[in-house]
């Protein structure tokens, strides 16, 4: 008796402590998951409360703040949990602005601020100009010159375009900068347009699509004129990049009753935004005195706190990261294309290709510093780029993501199933039509996902841009591909080391936000594309 | 017969077709011809300066190879300049341990976590969330380590820290390379087969001795690789020690100044190699060779650790794929 008592009561006991010790492990994996994040989340926290100047707020203003933005937009959250086309249409208008922005911008740093709208006009009669009407030919017509001539074009082009830069910038004056712009954005973007609207989303007729883009770019122009900060080339720019794609979507969200309520989202945002910067000065309530905002964005950097600005460091950074998009973009999908469609597998050849793709995997974990070191000794001492350039950060940058575009890109194209690589050779297609005809297409949005993923890392990436000699701090944005510049990340960097308190609980704050804001969207944009291309994929 | 479109050469031009093919085979080729390119670059441009390959005077002419290496001092801008690597190797070290202190546990928590615990719906928000930890900037990290996290632990009663030290910058670290050790650590977890899990739950094991008794061990060699990886990344993280660790290269002589070293300002070689670098790029000097004879010994450690990583990773690939 006794010892049955005993093997009940100690079998009890085994059970029970190893289902305790079961549970606490169980939490401890949990807690340590969670560590992480929630570390990240209280020191974005603290950032946000300084760059914000939150203590300086009345405790009215919080609730002001709960009311018009935090509690429409859980509610709003917690329908989206159950309606998921809701969230799904929010956050496709969401990433939609915000790449608008992000991406006019970048046009107005690029064509206006840095080129200058004559200058353009020679680059885009001989390069932008010939590829985009190659490419368009070569969607029509089966031509199998297109992709040479395509070549041609981006080798000869830039050449062509630098010896008779003069003359062309002649012509280009004649039109002036918004006729520039009218020709080469507007009246391409209303031909993409139509070609979206009517082709590729089909819901309604693309000449419609068209002649609205055209029509709301010349209306738009009178408006635009009213204020002062809005220049017509930076009107229509903005028009290309964030009007005619947010049209674009919102009429496709329009065109399906199920989807009207993703509308609210933004509607929320933007509204509660509204209020609460109205209610609080209506009723005398002391709200933030932020570090970020349209003064700090726009102004040059100072020793002063209150009149510091991040300007010519957000403009240096956007122009880099163009040239550097540009670079890796070709150079990572060519990479990548060999590899996967064109290289062999066995023979002597095969292990050269073994060879490189090893060589790929260890140059992704080559330190960036070491990356900066390459970029001092090879660009800047021994090709005389310059040092601190635009040329050389954008090429020392580009070396510095090209392996992960070129693996990310490699994943793309393993995805394209065989069955349609081996339908379109058993077609007699040869290895490059099946390549431009086959591959590319389905492959482009995994592309494109994992290169503006790499991009996010060579934008907040500072040690190589410091090895290169890249400024600390510069009163002016870069002049041209041979420019000096500076980046957000350098500036960031240069400001950490100042010593006061404002500079390290304000001017510094706003700058890790205003990076932070840039990285955002371009990884919601990144998993917009991804979400649409494993759709599209069932 | 002449329905058949005019245009249509079943024939086909073969020449050119073949010129054509073979362009496109040699442009392709050359744009993945440029990562090998890269790696030469990097060794020649890190060796070239260090022995003096291309002219002019090397490093190891200017310095003996026995002062590089046995010296415990690094001293680049007083004179008399001593350049040795000890005490930068010795800082690195020491920031790298306090950031494997910090992530390999956690990691492998977490990967233990998301592979056997979490429901796919947690993982789905958890996964994309531990990417975030890696995905913001290291400058950023340095800002939070220097701004904020050292006022903290400063703030806790026993701890004397320097404005600049290594604990604080070595603990951010240790956030930041936390999704290194959890990914390849947690694909490894999912790769141990089911019949494995199945066999140990037939003879009565619990859960908890599922994850730590079977699967860990299964999965031994990916989480040896994770780790590897992460302190790679940890030996070659630049901007959080440049920006919160400080400058001062310092090597222990005992026991005592060993643990204080975390309490102060340190220097490892990425700090060493941006302190040279913002002081003198023009060329010419020992100061500027110097910064490549340190690069080298860098891109040496971080290779030989990633090369091991992998031979590791294709080790459990081997085991169950």
């Amino acid at each position: 008796m006794a010892t049955e008592t005993g093997t009940t009561t100690e079998g009890a006991a085994f059970g029970k402590i190893s289902r305790l010790r079961g549970i606490v492990f169980e939490y401890l994996t949990l807690a340590a998951s969670v560590f992480g994040i929630a570390s990240l989340g209280v020191l974005l926290g603290y950032v946000f409360w300084d760059a914000f100047g939150l203590q300086a707020a009345d405790p009215l203003w919080y609730a002001a703040f709960a009311v018009t933005l935090v509690l429409p937009l859980t509610g709003f959250a917690l329908y989206g949990r159950r309606n998921a086309l809701a969230g799904e249409v929010a956050l496709e208008l969401f990433s939609t602005v915000m790449a608008g922005v992000l991406g006019g911008f970048a046009l107005v740093v690029v064509l206006e601020v840095i080129a200058g709208s004559d200058v353009w006009s020679a680059y885009f009669a001989t390069v932008a100009g010939p590829l985009a009407g190659l490419f368009v030919y070569g969607r029509r017509n089966e031509a199998n010159w297109v992709g040479l001539a395509g070549l041609g074009a981006l080798v000869v082009g830039p050449v062509v375009g630098t010896v008779a830069l003069d003359p062309l910038t002649r012509v280009g004056e004649l039109l002036g900068g918004p006729g520039i712009y009218f020709l080469s954005l507007v009246l391409p973007a209303a031909a993409i347009a139509r070609y979206v609207v009517g082709d590729v989303l089909e819901f309604g007729s693309g000449d419609y699509a068209a002649l609205a883009t055209v029509v709301v770019a010349l209306v738009g122009v009178p408006v635009a004129d009213q204020f002062a900060a809005v220049t017509r080339p930076i009107w229509l720019m903005f028009h290309v990049a964030l009007v005619v794609p947010f049209g674009i979507v919102a009429a496709k969200n329009l065109a399906d009753r199920d989807r009207w309520i993703g509308f609210a989202g933004p509607l929320i945002l933007a509204g509660g935004v509204a209020l609460l910067v109205t209610l609080p000065e209506v009723f005398g309530i002391a709200g933030p005195e932020p570090w970020f905002d349209w003064q700090y964005v726009t102004a040059n950097p100072s020793r002063f706190a209150d009149q510091a600005g991040l300007y010519p460091a957000i403009i240096g950074s956007i122009f880099m990261i163009v040239l550097v998009a540009l670079l890796t973009l070709m150079l990572g999908v060519g990479a990548a294309l060999y590899l996967e469609e064109y290289a062999p597998s066995s023979g002597p050849l095969g292990a050269v290709t073994r060879f490189i793709r090893i060589n790929i995997s260890n140059l992704a974990g080559v330190p960036s510093v070491v990356y900066g070191l390459l970029g001092l000794a090879v660009f800047a001492n021994t090709l005389r780029l310059g040092f601190g350039t635009v040329i050389t950060a954008a090429f020392t940058l580009s070396l510095l993501i090209l392996p992960i575009v070129i693996i990310s890109a490699r994943e793309a194209i393993q995805s394209v199933p065989d069955s349609l690589r081996d339908a379109s050779y058993g077609m007699g297609a040869t290895r490059w039509q099946t390549v431009r005809n086959v591959i590319m297409p389905r492959a482009i949005p995994g592309i494109l996902t994992g290169t503006i993923l790499a991009l996010g890392r060579a934008i907040g990436e500072t040690a190589p841009l410091i090895m290169i000699g890249v400024a600390t701090t510069k009163f002016s944005p870069p002049g041209g591909l041979f420019g000096k510049m500076t980046a957000m990340p350098m500036q960031i960097y240069t400001w950490a080391g100042f010593p006061s308190q404002e500079f390290q609980h304000g001017v510094v704050a706003a700058g890790v936000v205003t990076l932070l804001v840039v990285l955002l969207t371009m990884n919601s944009i990144a998993i917009l594309m991804r979400n649409k291309f494993e759709q599209s994929d069932i | 017969m002449s329905n058949e479109p005019a245009d249509m050469d079943l024939t086909g031009d073969r020449g050119s077709q073949t010129v054509r093919e073979g362009i496109y085979h040699l442009v392709f080729f050359i744009c993945a011809a440029v990562s090998v390119l890269t790696t030469i670059g990097i060794v020649l441009s890190l060796a070239g300066p260090a022995f003096g390959l291309f002219g002019g005077s090397g490093f190891f002419q200017d310095v003996s190879l026995s002062e590089f290496l046995l010296s415990t001092d690094f001293s680049p801008a007083i004179k008399p300049t001593v350049f040795g690597v000890l005490p930068l190797v010795f800082g690195t070290l020491l920031i790298t341990v306090g950031a494997a202190a910090v992530a390999l546990p956690f990691g492998l928590l977490t990967a233990i976590y998301l592979s056997e615990y979490a429901s796919s719906r947690r993982r789905a928000v958890l996964k994309p969330l531990l990417e975030v930890l890696a995905g913001v900037p290291t400058v950023v990290y340095g800002y939070f380590a220097l701004v904020y996290v050292t006022p903290i632990l400063d703030a806790v009663p026993g701890i004397e820290l320097g404005t600049f030290n290594a604990l604080s910058a070595s603990l951010v670290m240790g956030i930041m390379i936390i999704p290194m050790v959890s990914s390849i650590s947690e694909d490894s977890m999912s790769a141990v087969p089911d019949s494995l899990r199945n066999a140990s739950y037939g003879l009565g094991s619990t859960k908890f001795d599922v994850s730590t008794g079977v699967v860990v061990p299964s999965a031994a060699s990916g989480i040896a690789s994770s780790f590897i990886l992460a302190i790679s990344r940890a030996v070659g993280e630049t901007m959080i020690v440049v920006v919160a660790a400080g400058q001062t290269a310092r090597f222990p002589g005992s026991a005592t100044e060993l643990l204080n070293s975390f309490f102060q300002s340190t220097q490892t070689m990425t700090s060493a190699i941006v302190q040279l670098g913002l002081s003198d790029l023009a060329g010419g000097t020992t100061a500027y060779r110097a910064l490549f004879a340190i690069g080298l010994v860098l891109f040496v450690m971080t290779l030989v650790l990633n090369l091991v990583s992998d031979v590791l990773v294709r080790r459990y690939q081997e085991d169950y794929e």
